[in-house]
């Protein structure tokens, strides 16, 4: 009987398969990623890599001695006293002690401010407490330290916003007036984001990091590509990270551009030009994990959309390897076995400058 | 032209999202003496579904999708005449979808609406934070054959049980197909509940939905 | 929680445990891909590039550069100091060790 190996369904659920299977399942994923990102394959040594990394025998892996990337953490300090919405682990902490935790306990390379929403919009009425935060955190911190929220456009959208709801409008063949919400929100979006970062920089922070661009589609990445610009041109040394929400940025309006491209319809390689050219110093490429596939599917396909990502980015690549995402099962309690694996993987295949 | 060279014309309209192209394509079509069935089955369906494969691989978008099926009903509109009464607006089946109380999450809800409704079906989007016996009422109201329930977060998840539990509760889970999505949903979590399906995205929703109630 | 505990443990470069935060700031100031920015600040610290990832190494030229170390050590450089510190060893400007400097009388 063939030696079977321990992996994981992209549910996290134990799965067993041969090595035959692990190659099969591999090279599917691969070839869905080389399908759609219309980019080439992983080489046959890359293949034999992943196959080594997926049939370690050790319950957790590491990446070579000298091939340590920076960790970036998102978020921030909501995973220690947040609730389960977020993942939090509902210690009662403030969040300087959060933040320290991360730079002392846990050995975090760069943290986050994030307040509990996590969303742009509703940072505005609590601004006060969001700067008088940074710069007690800023007081403490060596590490960098970074304002982090989601751009979430849908807040702009009936109910949450002023702005009729595309999704509404869409459904009654409007379309016209779908997009002239969008856009609107659009422009809502870039001042919020603009206006809170503002003051965020005058607190002390090091930067901010955009948390999945691109949830409310094409319009979102627009707003974010332009408070990028105008954060860049405000602030020439501000760190900005870019990360984005998915693998496909959805096309809800479908023709905005950013620098003559059109936003809708882009992969991971074709997004991340377009955030440096914004300006952008990080870019953060996301992979969806398909609950239905095995971590060898998943993994398979991920490093092969992040390696060509990699590649084509002329900024520094932080991939997202959070809840579902880059190979990680999506589950609330990832496994060990899982995540370490992806890491190293994404490491010393995809080349990443960061995670 | 063969049947198969104008079905193919009429796909390749529906897919261009211009309702003349459509238009004409399926007057050619009904003059080339097709049945009225057929031209929308094997021609103007047949392109739904292939918008709907563009749409999956980011090469059309939302208001492409919509554009084709106005097309496709401006198409069927055409047909009408030659067809028996009802016939030809006849839907797919009746869905109600929504997200769970608790849960403002609307766009990938909406996304999948939109691709239920462009495929065929008669679709009752009835938004977000919805509170779980507003999915009873309009599955009453409306005589739904399936009901949607979306869940963006881990906590609001267990609301795609409750509103199961309530269905069978009422005695209407026989009459009722229930398909659940959402970031942290899964086939797992599917099969725990005692949902009828999961899709992992719109597509497969239309996929799945069309296994259930066709 | 797990979840980025295990990934600074699988690829992690341990932060001011190592010399994590140093290339992750040339990274965010200068836009230096991976390689970049690890040769840039092990010439700035003097040592190899693997060096920066060794505890046992940086522990105590963190603590001789007075740029912050892990444990708390009383009297050395903590917070906006280790940083100024930081800016001079990388030279690169800190956005709060500006607005510090700028509160001064």
């Amino acid at each position: 009987m063939a030696t079977e190996y321990k992996l994981r369904m992209g549910d996290g659920k134990r799965l067993f398969m041969t090595k035959e299977q692990i190659v099969a399942d591999l090279k599917e994923g691969m070839a869905d990623a080389a399908d759609l990102g219309d980019i080439p394959d992983l080489s046959e040594d890359e293949i034999d890599k992943l196959v080594e990394i997926i049939t370690m025998p050790s319950r957790m892996v590491g990446v070579e001695q000298g091939m340590e990337v920076p960790v970036t953490h998102d978020i921030g300090t909501i995973r220690i006293d947040g609730d389960q919405g977020n993942s939090g682990v509902g210690i009662p902490a403030s969040r300087l002690v959060g933040a320290m935790m991360h730079e002392r306990a846990f050995g975090a390379d760069t943290m986050e401010l994030g307040h509990i929403d996590y969303s742009y919009k509703p940072a505005k009425p609590v601004i006060a407490q969001e700067m008088q935060t940074m710069e007690v955190c800023q007081q403490n911190m060596i590490v960098p330290l970074l304002y982090g929220a989601m751009p979430n456009m849908g807040l702009y959208y009936t109910p949450d916003g002023p702005f009729e709801n595309p999704g509404d409008l869409m459904k009654a063949f409007k379309i016209d007036e779908a997009r002239e919400s969008m856009e609107h929100s659009a422009k809502h979006l870039t001042r919020d984001i603009v206006w809170i970062m503002q003051r965020m920089m005058a607190s002390g922070s090091d930067g901010v990091n955009f948390d999945t661009i691109g949830a409310a589609g094409d319009g979102d990445m627009y707003a974010s590509l332009h408070a990028i610009e105008s954060l860049r041109k405000q602030f020439p040394d501000i760190y900005i990270e870019a990360g984005m929400a998915g693998e496909l940025l959805l096309g809800m309006h479908g023709e905005l551009e950013y620098d003559g491209t059109v936003l809708a319809g882009l992969w991971p390689h074709q997004q991340a030009a377009l955030v440096a050219k914004a300006g952008a110093n990080v870019f953060g490429p996301v992979v969806n994990t398909n609950t239905s596939k095995s971590s060898a599917w998943n993994l398979g396909r991920a490093v092969t959309f992040i390696k060509q990502a990699v590649k084509d980015s002329t900024i520094p690549c932080h991939v997202n390897m959070g809840m579902g995402v880059g190979g990680i099962p999506m589950l609330e309690t990832p496994t060990v076995d899982a995540v370490s694996r992806a890491s190293k993987a994404m490491v010393e295949i995809a080349g990443v400058d960061g995670i | 032209m063969s049947n198969e060279e104008m079905f193919k014309q009429l796909s390749d309209a529906i897919v261009s999202c211009k309702k003349d192209a459509v238009l004409a394509a399926v007057e050619k079509a009904r003059d080339e003496g097709i049945p009225p069935a057929e031209i929308i089955e094997k021609g103007l369906a047949a392109g739904m579904n292939e918008v709907g494969v563009l749409f999956e691989r980011g090469k059309l978008f939302l208001p492409h999708v919509m554009m084709a099926a106005g097309a496709m009903e401006a198409g069927v509109a055409l047909l009408e005449e030659d067809m028996p009464k009802d016939a030809a607006s006849k839907k797919l089946g009746i869905i109600v979808n929504g997200t769970v109380e608790g849960d403002v999450h609307d766009i990938g809800k909406s996304i999948v609406s939109t691709m239920l409704q462009s495929a065929g079906f008669e679709v009752h989007d009835i938004g977000r934070d919805v509170p779980l016996q507003d999915f009873i009422d309009k599955v009453k109201e409306t005589n739904a054959d399936m009901v949607g329930l979306s869940a963006l977060m881990t906590t609001t998840l267990q609301g795609q049980k409750d509103v199961i539990e309530m269905l069978k509760e009422q005695g209407m889970r026989d009459g009722v197909k229930v398909m659940v999505g959402g970031a942290p949903a899964t086939e797992a979590w599917a099969n725990k509940i005692g949902a009828d399906c999961y899709a992992e995205n719109a597509s497969e929703a239309v996929t799945k939905a069309k296994e259930l109630l066709l | 929680m797990g979840m980025p505990i295990s990934h600074i443990m699988t690829s992690g470069m341990s932060g001011i445990r190592a010399a994590g935060d140093l290339v992750a700031r040339m990274e965010f100031s200068k836009g230096m891909r991976i390689g970049e920015a690890k040769d840039y600040v092990a010439k700035k610290l003097d040592v190899t590039a693997d060096d920066l990832s060794d505890e046992y190494v940086m522990r105590e030229l963190r603590e001789d550069l007075g740029i912050g170390v892990i444990t708390s050590v009383a009297g050395a450089p903590k917070g906006i100091a280790a940083k100024s510190n930081i800016e001079k060893l990388l030279d690169i400007k800190i956005n709060s060790c500006e607005k510090f400097r700028g509160q001064l009388r």
